[in-house]
């Protein structure tokens, strides 16, 4: 008995498949991965996308134009407001409206909240991925205040349809602002409890560390963008290098990994990242808040929009990083294509590049750090 | 990593690293057992007040509705289903409550909650503001079919203001 089990000849070894996925808590929607494991060794990882497959770019053609925002909302329904922003650029420089200058500031306003409260989500999903639970709810009880504003404003929580073509919905209040500014502050010392409670923790430096490098190379190579990038060491942010809308007039800085506690690009570069891009997004809320003014919230605009034919591309920065709209119009009612260029789309077929050689755990921690949102991966 | 050299002195730090990190973390959590006010909202024992402008179930006026079809041309779904007949030229003049006349006669009016997205463009759009977004969220049904609501029923009219409470409060 003992001859048959030392013979390693007769023994055929192989490659364990194993499908993480398309119900898994840690892959945050439905991402199927196909991993390859060597014992605790990840070899070969294959994400398998489509699950959330919602044709919005066929849609698209058959609606008119302000009919397309509720759909683009539904793509990364964490940070809608973005996704918003990024379409309503893509039409008004068609149409060459001016946007009245109190709706800019609205808009600015609402975005970087939304970033803060998209960075939020993030940061209590991933230590929730890698085993801490109560951030999270310290994380969500902020998130909520951020998401009862949007409600108060345009009516709902999480689909807003609030930033219109020619300008926003509904007009904030001056409380409402004053509110903003109380947040600000609340913010500050919530930031610098999590920095305290989770940043400095040993277990989660440890744990995150030199795992899951994405270096500058593996970037440019898949074309990577947003907080991945900058984690990267890469100083690019369209905010500040191709500023659109009123980004030119805020000072703030573009928060870059510095390979804080191990190589460059790792992921507590990325963690690192996204908590210091709350803090400069609290800085942008601020300066909107002494710079908003009094006006119109709502540029002329036709009842029924018609572009004119030509093509365009547009481009905006989302809490996950660059999001394009290529909108090509016949001169109709409807667009005759809306191509959408998604960041998690990008970022997650540079999985398998970053998942070779990894253990499985760190594989955990690896997807949970580029921070996907399927709905946007999908469309 | 294992690349590092593990000294006596520093396998002791990393054992004092933890435990103070853990400590200092602990330390906070331990603040929101004893000092924090509790946010959970125990639903649906104790409710809150919607925001003014929440977007929940669709309600139309029928009595100020002109039948325009604007709202059915807005809606990116295409959830709602509008029938009229031209009125009769002898029949009496009416009028909605913002001084509109009345042209056409509503013979359907249905929505279709189930398909509706609540993207609020319908609202928008309508001319005489009879269609209009409730806080009446808690609309769940065991059969779809149930979810076309039809505003010219009767019971249907009276709901502007329903907000469907739990029936053991």
């Amino acid at each position: 008995m003992n001859e048959n089990f030392s013979n390693q000849e007769k023994l055929k070894t192989d490659l364990l498949t194993i499908n993480m996925g398309p119900q898994h808590p840690a892959t945050h929607g439905v991402l199927r991965v196909e991993i390859k494991t060597d014992s605790e060794i990840v070899v070969q990882a294959i994400p398998h996308i489509g699950y959330l497959h919602r044709c919005f770019e066929k849609h698209a053609e058959n609606l008119d134009y302000r009919g397309i925002i509720p759909f683009v909302d539904r793509m990364d329904y964490l940070a809608a407001m973005s996704m918003e922003w990024g379409y309503v650029l893509a039409v008004e420089k068609m149409l060459k409206t001016e946007i009245p200058l109190r709706a800019e500031y609205i808009r600015v306003l609402v975005c970087e909240l939304q970033r803060i409260a998209s960075h939020l989500m993030f940061f209590g999903t991933y230590l929730i991925d890698l085993g801490a639970f109560s951030p999270f709810l310290y994380a969500f009880q902020k998130r909520e205040w951020i998401l009862r504003l949007f409600e108060e404003l345009s009516g709902a929580r999480l689909l807003y349809n609030y930033i219109w073509i020619g300008g926003v919905w509904n007009d904030i209040t001056d409380q409402q602002l004053k509110g903003i500014e109380k947040f600000c502050h609340e913010m500050d010392l919530e930031i610098a409890k999590y920095h305290k409670l989770v940043s400095g923790n040993s277990i989660l430096i440890n744990r995150l560390k030199n795992v899951g490098v994405m270096d500058q190379n593996l970037c440019f190579d898949y074309g990577l963008t947003g907080p991945i990038l900058r984690a990267a060491g890469v100083k690019w942010d369209l905010r500040k290098n191709r500023p659109y809308s009123i980004y030119d007039k805020f000072n703030f800085e573009i928060p870059v990994g510095e390979g804080f506690k191990g190589t460059l690009g790792d992921c507590y570069d990325r963690y690192m990242v996204r908590m210091l891009e709350m803090e400069e997004s609290l800085k942008i809320i601020r300066q909107c808040l002494e710079g908003i003014e009094a006006g119109d919230i709502q540029a002329k605009v036709a009842k029924n929009i018609k572009l004119p034919a030509g093509e365009i591309y547009s481009k905006s920065e989302c809490p996950r990083g660059e999001l394009g709209y290529h909108l090509i119009s016949d001169g109709g009612k409807t667009p005759y294509r809306l191509k959408i260029k998604s960041s998690c789309f990008t970022h997650v077929s540079a999985l398998p590049a970053v998942a070779a050689g990894q253990l499985i755990a760190d594989f955990v921690a690896t997807i949970g750090s580029i921070d996907i949102v399927l709905g946007e991966v999908d469309r | 990593m294992s690349s590092q050299e593990l000294t006596i002195s520093g396998y002791f730090k990393n054992i004092y690293d933890g435990i103070s990190s853990c400590l200092k973390g602990m330390f906070i959590t331990i603040q929101y057992v004893f000092f924090k006010k509790h946010v959970t909202v125990q639903y649906p024992e104790e409710r809150e007040e919607l925001p003014e402008r929440s977007r929940s179930r669709l309600f139309n006026d029928v009595q100020n509705c002109i039948a325009c079809n604007q709202c059915a041309v807005a809606c990116p779904v295409d959830c709602i289903y509008i029938a009229s007949t031209r009125r009769a030229k002898d029949a009496p003049e009416l009028k909605t409550a913002t001084g509109t006349a009345i042209r056409l006669d509503l013979t359907q009016f249905v929505i279709d909650e189930a398909l509706c997205c609540y993207c609020g463009l319908c609202t928008t759009v309508c001319p005489t503001e009879c269609l209009t977004h409730t806080k009446d969220f808690e609309i769940s049904m065991y059969a779809i079919e149930g979810m076309k609501y039809n505003y010219l029923d009767s019971e249907v009219k009276s709901w502007r203001t329903r907000l469907v409470k739990p029936e053991y409060l």
